[in-house]
């Protein structure tokens, strides 16, 4: 699978492409991180077990 | 029996009382400033930069009617040229964070990323403060030495 | 199937002595919970419920959000 063109750099944790970090808004951040890893990473996603089964 | 389905995220997101271990540990919402100078988007620089001076700070949150979080002002973007418009000078959507979050993650992430302040806010984007590196650290700091006894 | 209800909801019904329950694991209740609620991770729910609750007050369940 070809690298999209637009993509700044990588998320240091799980590789995923993005534009910027997503912590620190900057394209040339070191530790960049994506959206979720960042979420994750800070507790403001918290794991679910699975979906409620109602 | 009754589904509280947006669940715990969303109550602690609105900054209502918890339990657990967490609960004890400061919180980036404790440790934001929420003195912290705001602005609108149809401001200058120039007087935004004169009135921020003034209070001593370094660093502005440029906010809506409704104090939404639309964009910030840090050292950088308040150096620039006096006459342009808040909306043109400013970082717009600036990534934001939970009161809820622990502010020692939180100095850890902006030390690492070399970020000197970040807004805090509510689910809804609204701002409760701006957290300075300088006083995460701080607080992560204290909490580590109070832990840690006489290390 | 249980009601949906909201964060205010929530609140009235606390104030009329709902339980609450967190139907997450363990760890994450031990880290963050709502005051007062018991711990229910989702496997256990429909086994434990009957031993652990009272029948004549209402029960909340909850997770982390609706994802």
């Amino acid at each position: 699978m070809s690298e999209p063109k637009e993509a700044g750099t990588k998320c240091a944790h799980c590789g995923t492409s993005i534009e910027c970090c997503e912590f620190c808004d900057e394209s040339a951040c070191q530790a960049a991180a994506c959206f979720e890893c960042v979420n994750e990473a800070l507790g403001q996603a918290v794991p679910q077990p699975h979906t409620h089964g109602g | 029996m009754y589904d509280y389905a947006t669940g715990k995220l969303d109550w602690l997101a609105a900054g209502l009382p918890s339990e657990g271990s967490n609960a004890s540990r400061p919180r980036a919402g404790d440790v934001a400033r929420s003195d912290v100078p705001t602005c609108r988007m149809d401001e200058s620089l120039g007087d935004v930069r004169e009135r921020v001076g003034a209070a001593g700070w370094n660093a502005c949150v440029v906010v809506n009617e409704e104090g939404v979080v639309l964009g910030l002002l840090r050292s950088k973007e308040l150096g620039g040229d006096a006459a342009v418009r808040i909306e043109a000078a400013m970082r717009p959507g600036p990534s934001t964070f939970r009161p809820f979050v622990a502010v020692e993650e939180m100095a850890e992430y902006m030390i690492e990323h070399d970020l000197e302040s970040a807004p805090v806010t509510t689910s809804d984007g609204r701002l409760v403060g701006l957290l300075r590196r300088s006083d995460a650290a701080r607080t992560a700091l204290e909490l580590r030495q109070k832990e840690g006894g006489a290390g | 199937m249980p009601q949906e209800i909201d964060r205010e909801e929530l609140r009235m019904l606390v104030d009329q002595g709902a339980q609450l329950v967190e139907a997450l694991p363990a760890k994450e209740y031990g880290e963050d919970r709502l005051p007062g609620a018991i711990n229910l991770p989702l496997g256990r729910l429909g086994k434990e419920a009957r031993d652990v609750l009272e029948p004549n007050r209402p029960v909340v369940v909850y997770c982390a959000d609706s994802a």
